[in-house]
């Protein structure tokens, strides 16, 4: 069957038997391989992806089943050679270690902030609560999610630079 | 001869020690870009899986693999008589008999998970029928899964050792028993430190290809240690180390477990070779993960100490019990670690400590974090806090009273050089805020509690040399490449690394390209464990770099008639060593040496072995390690007492690290040490029945998540070690090893609870408040 | 291939889903897939077969969203918990369902997860079980006729799995002047305990206590009301004693059913806290 999916704004048509996740889309059709998966029991993370914006689990989405849908990986959030400033963020306070959770935790905290660029420390901790990092510890994840903030537009709002 | 203009190299990072640098792979990992060995794809992998013993002890009667062989798409299949039949271990040098595993099983399987077989097919449906097809037959034999079962006469016997023990590592110092007596106050107390998993994120995988026209493999591998890999693989197949090479990738976590050859690692060479070449990859599950790989040693730890009425400690003596799984793997060392740690803490003279490492039917204990001392650092730090309260003296005045200090050896012959421990203690008791808390929150049901800790950040205790090598090469351009063997499995290394090499040239960060792990191209390196790449690794990049500054400096002397001793290069500038005035620029020197006259080609080298004496392990004497760091944790709770919940408020931790090359690295290091010390306390329990694990998935094995870390405070310690690259100590472990006792000192603070066998949870806390009742 | 081949049915319309729900099978809903992709990933891996038939209810019309009419709040089926827990909801008593949402999962399964697949298909997993009974939520059923049915809550959680009916929506009788207590003991970061979510929901007139409903999860058997609880409240009055007295008046079997020590200890805190909030609570729309 031919599906369409919209994935970092081109337009694919896949030819697909029905089966296959996302995950499987993105990593083996595709060779996107930034997104990862560490778990196939939707425990990890890893394989975080965006769907409309939504901080969704790739490895448990049903590739034909999102007919139509505009997908965002990590490989694309960046502009070219200009990182996103969650990206940056990430890279600046030392929030990167090993990298393998890091995919996912950003397309989270990309989620999050485009919503809402002024998180609470509540907000930020649950809306992680579904990427693992057993490098960080999180704090300076934490810390990098609040600096970038101050540097994204929230989506449909004025520009909030403080 | 006059200034040239500034380097195309020039930036903020011009003296890059003692500054925090960004990682070098920060722009790979956050676009997604950075290749693991997990997203390797090349053209005709086969895909390799291995088969297990679904038994935790039998014997292997036969293993027939012809209806296996039969199915399309099955492109090799190998066990154990395709194979030589050479057993490896992680110990053989100290202890040649604990080398007792073989990558493919041939006679008996011991753990639920033992490898027997591994296929390569086409794809992964093909490889898992292919699995289903090979038929085992199993004579079951009964099965020993307890500590203290698995050493009674007359258990089953699961290798060639008697009752079970693999080893016994005695540890005498002095007389304890005659001191004992002596002694105005004894304390005896058995604790029970859990079984847990390193769970790295990026579970093991690697790639086997074989290329048969020279008969020389290459193995790409999520490895902490490629060339304790590549020897082992060199041994078990019989070849020569230059026939073998072994590649590490971004490696997504290791936390211990990826320190050793795996069964996969040989079996997707071998698997490679059979199907005429074709790449073979193999990636763990992440319950292959859980149950296959390598797990924390669960310890019974049993301790005595006899102390003076003002403190002094006069003897200790104790048992280590250790479950060693399976097979040997880092037993040995992690035992050794486990008691002879506390001679880096506390001043003793006499002491009596003898562990033993025991086989059982569960899967196999390894290295984890930590290497024995979370499992020291609970028992020891929980019971020293007891007799002081036994005593009525201050935690942290019974610490200080025993303490070691710095230019001292210890009864053990451990020579410790700097030692910040009580500059970390008394740091970290005035940021906590520790004199105003401790005894004084017991209404609002808050405590405080101390652990403190020491670390070998320079050891050599698996082999006979551990030396790294390093090779600072510099390009005509001026660029730089590093070659190092060391692996970095997210710490920072690279970065760490050339920020040293760099420092030691003389040059900006920004010329350097670190390559590492490579066993073809890079020199050797024993791997990312035991918390010594920045000091063994670091110091050896740092005699790369000088080497090559030399180099450099050679050409200049000698083109300017001067001499070499009076010049040196620092922030990009040849320089008069005298008054730091400036004679050329770095560029200029470098063409001058790629010059017409002189074409000197300048290739720096390094090879640095820490200064240690051989452990004599029947008494546990000798200077184990260049380096050692040092750190006191303090942990301040709250407790429900209505739910048991106790909550972490804040973790201050003071780490004397020598000299931090990469200040946020080093915060990054102790920030996720700490979280995984949380998690040992609180929920990280690997549970078994039977041998087998019940919790092998995220959902049943909780780590440590985003919601309800306490605040973490890391306050470095700089006591400048002399023998360290610019100072440095290193970190990696140890922030973990006295965590769990400190959050267990505080509950005892907070509610007067005393919990001896971890983890930490609600139910022991209802149950321990509910016997206070009554 | 982490699933099994199978033949995807994309419905648009409430009642081409209904239709196909009861004619298709060898078949599974597809809600929000948290729960159902991943068992079959597991089930695949264990080599052992898995429904055919996909239905997903991703593309049907006018199956989701959260609407007030009147008294009235309406849930439908396919609403991410995360809507729901975005979702403006009145001050007072109903607010509970945002804490309900709060405490489910991780956030990407919040993303996806739906209120009718947490209802229908997690068992005696289902955090909302509880929540749902004590709000007397009613639930509503499909059928392809176009004819619906309405079940009760406590029935709702016995029967669900054996209606022939699609599930489509709750609703929650609003404009009570009620006040909710939920709490909730979870598995995941500290406790070895299965879950447990216990709701209580009274009205409370000068300090008597009347139209109580006790919802109880203990984790082991579907989400049920516990009616000696029920009786002895709505013959109290609030005080300073009532949840320790309450404590006397449980229906034991709920409670003691493959209960370790400190599950009931949890199940008696947890239901005194409740009672002794409601005491002091303020009910919905008075200031």
């Amino acid at each position: 069957m031919n599906v369409n999916l919209t994935i970092n704004k081109k337009q694919h048509t896949l030819n697909l038997k029905g089966n296959e996740t996302l995950l499987e889309v993105l990593r083996d059709h595709l060779s996107l391989t930034g997104t990862k998966t560490a778990c196939q029991e939707t425990e990890c993370g890893t394989c975080t992806v965006m769907i409309k914006g939504k901080a969704v689990l790739s490895c448990i989405t049903l590739a034909a089943n999102i007919q139509g849908e505009e997908i965002t990986t990590i490989e694309g959030l960046a502009q070219g050679d200009v990182l996103h400033p969650v990206q940056q963020a990430f890279i600046d306070y030392g929030s990167v270690q090993c990298g393998f959770c890091i995919p996912g935790m950003i397309m989270s905290s990309v989620a999050l902030l485009e919503k809402n660029p002024k998180p609470t420390q509540e907000e930020i901790e649950y809306a992680l609560d579904g990427n693992i990092c057993r490098c960080a510890g999180y704090p300076k994840i934490f810390e990098a999610i609040h600096e970038a903030g101050k540097n994204i537009v929230s989506k449909g709002s004025i520009a909030s630079k403080s | 001869m006059a200034l040239t203009k500034k380097s195309k190299f020039e930036d903020q990072y011009i003296d890059p020690v003692g500054k925090s640098v960004p990682r070098i792979e920060g722009r790979g990992i956050v676009t997604g870009q950075l290749k693991y060995v997990f997203d390797v794809q090349m053209a005709n992998m086969l895909v390799g899986k291995m088969l297990r013993s679904p038994h935790a002890h039998a014997r292997i009667i036969s293993i027939d693999t012809s209806k296996a062989e039969a199915l399309p798409g099955v492109k090799a299949i190998v066990t154990a008589k395709d194979t030589h039949q050479i057993k490896f271990g992680s110990n053989e040098y100290f202890f040649p008999h604990t080398v007792d595993q073989m990558a493919l099983e041939a006679d008996k399987v011991r753990y639920i998970g033992d490898e027997v077989a591994a296929v390569a097919a086409i794809d992964e449906e093909t490889a898992d029928e292919a699995l289903r097809l090979i038929d085992v037959k199993y004579e079951i034999l009964p099965g020993v899964f307890e500590i203290e079962e698995a050493i009674k006469p007359g258990a089953p016997q699961i290798h060639e050792s008697l009752n079970n023990i693999a080893l016994i590592l005695p540890v005498n110092f002095g007389n304890p028993e005659r001191l004992m007596k002596e002694a105005d106050h004894v304390r005896e107390d058995k604790f029970w430190c859990p079984v847990a998993h390193p769970s790295p994120m990026e579970p093991h995988v690697c790639v086997g290809q074989w290329e048969t026209f020279t008969n020389k493999i290459t193995l790409w591998s999520s490895s902490q240690a490629p060339f304790k890999c590549r020897e082992a693989l060199a041994k078990t197949l019989k070849m020569d180390l230059n026939d073998v090479r072994v590649i590490k990738m971004a490696v997504g976590g290791g936390f211990g477990g990826k320190l050793e050859m795996l069964p996969m690692d040989f079996a997707a060479c071998l698997l490679s070779k059979k199907a005429g070449g074709l790449p073979v990859k193999i990636s763990l599950t992440r319950e292959e993960e859980f149950t296959t790989t390598r797990r924390k040693h669960g310890m019974i730890y049993k301790i005595k100490t006899g102390v003076k009425k003002d403190g002094t400690i006069l003897a200790m003596t104790g048992e280590v019990l250790a479950d060693g799984g399976a097979y040997c793997s880092y037993g040995p060392t992690v035992l050794a670690a486990a008691m002879m740690r506390i001679f880096m803490v506390y001043k003793l003279q006499h002491f009596r400590m003898t562990g033993y490492r025991v086989y059982t039917n569960n899967p196999i204990s390894g290295a984890m974090r930590g290497f024995g001392g979370v499992q020291s650092g609970f028992a020891v730090e929980s019971h020293m806090d007891m007799i002081a309260k036994d005593l009525g003296m201050d935690a942290v005045e019974f610490r200080l009273k025993n303490i070691t200090g710095p230019n001292m050896t210890t009864v053990n012959k451990m020579i410790l050089t700097t030692n910040g421990l009580r500059e970390c203690i008394e740091k970290a008791v005035i940021a906590s805020g520790w004199k105003e808390k401790r005894g004084k929150q017991k209404a609002i049901k808050r405590g405080i509690g101390i652990g403190i800790a020491a670390d070998v950040m320079g050891s050599k205790m698996y082999k006979s040399h551990e030396s790294a090598g390093a090779i600072v090469k510099v390009e005509e351009d001026g660029s730089v490449y590093l070659f190092t063997g060391a692996a970095d499995t997210g710490q920072g290394s690279n970065t760490a690394l050339s920020q040293i090499a760099a420092h030691a040239l003389g040059v900006s960060f920004s010329r350097i390209k670190c390559k590492s792990g490579d066993t073809e191209i890079t020199p050797f390196d024993t791997g990312s464990f035991a918390s010594r790449v920045t000091f063994i690794s670091g110091n050896a990049a740092l005699l790369g770099g000088r080497d090559a500054k030399l180099q450099v400096l050679e050409i200049v002397a000698k083109d300017n008639d001067l001499n070499i001793d009076d010049l040196d290069i620092k922030a990009e500038k040849v320089i008069y060593k005298k008054d730091g005035r400036v004679l050329m620029s770095f560029d200029k020197a470098l063409e001058l040496c790629y010059s017409f006259k002189y074409g000197k080609q300048i290739i720096g080298r390094g090879s640095y072995n820490p200064k240690t004496t051989p452990i004599d392990f029947r008494s546990g004497e000798g200077n184990v390690s260049g380096s050692y760091g040092f750190e006191a944790q303090i942990a301040e709770v709250e407790v429900d007492t209505d739910t048991g919940i106790v909550k972490v408020l804040q973790l201050w931790d003071a780490h004397d690290i020598g000299k931090a090359i990469n200040p946020q690295s080093v915060e990054g290091q102790i920030e996720g040490s700490l979280a995984m010390g949380i998690g040992y306390t609180f929920y990280e329990d690997l549970r078994f029945k039977n041998g087998r694990v019940l919790n092998a998935n995220f959902a049943g094995y909780r780590v440590p998540r985003s919601i309800g870390l306490p605040k973490m405070n890391s306050i470095l310690v700089e006591t400048d070690e002399l023998e360290g690259p610019f100072g440095a100590k290193g970190m990696g472990e140890a922030a973990l090893l006295p965590t769990a006792a400190a959050i267990a000192n505080a509950v005892e603070d907070a509610i007067g609870v005393r919990i001896k066998e971890l983890p930490i949870t609600p139910d022991k806390i209802i149950k321990a408040l509910k016997e206070q009742k009554a | 291939m982490l699933l099994n081949p199978l033949t995807l049915h994309l419905p648009k319309t409430p009642l081409e889903a209904a239709r196909l729900y009861k004619e298709l099978e060898d078949s599974k809903v597809l809600a929000g897939g948290t729960f159902l992709l991943n068992s079959m990933k597991l089930l695949k891996t264990k080599g052992t077969k898995t429904a055919r038939n996909i239905l997903s209810l991703a593309h049907v019309d006018g199956l989701k969203g959260v609407s007030f009419q009147g008294d009235t709040l309406t849930i439908k089926a396919m609403t991410r918990i995360n809507e729901l827990f975005e979702s403006p909801l009145p001050d007072g008593h109903l607010k509970i369902l945002h804490a309900v949402c709060r405490n489910i999962s991780t956030n990407p399964i919040r993303n996806m997860a739906t209120v009718g697949g947490n209802l229908t298909c997690r068992y005696t997993w289902t955090e909302m079980g509880a929540v749902m009974i004590a709000l007397d939520a009613k639930m509503h059923f499909l059928g392809p006729d176009g004819k619906e049915e309405i079940m009760a809550p406590e029935d709702f959680f016995k029967n669900a799995a054996r209606s022939e009916k699609l599930f489509t929506h709750v609703t929650i009788k609003t404009g009570q002047a009620a006040r909710t207590a939920y709490r909730r003991v979870k598995k995941t970061i500290h406790v070895d305990i299965p879950l447990l979510a216990i709701c209580v929901k009274t009205e409370i007139k000068g300090k008597k206590w009347y139209n109580t409903r006790v919802g109880i999860n203990n984790g082991v058997a579907f989400a049920q009301r516990d009616p000696i609880l029920e009786e002895f409240l709505n013959n109290s009055s609030s005080s300073a004693n009532l949840g320790e007295e309450a404590l006397e008046h449980l229906t034991k079997t709920i409670y003691d059913t493959r209960s370790t020590d400190y599950k009931q200890h949890m199940f008696r805190i947890s239901l005194k806290s409740a009672i002794e909030e409601l005491c002091h609570s303020r009910e919905s729309g008075n200031p």
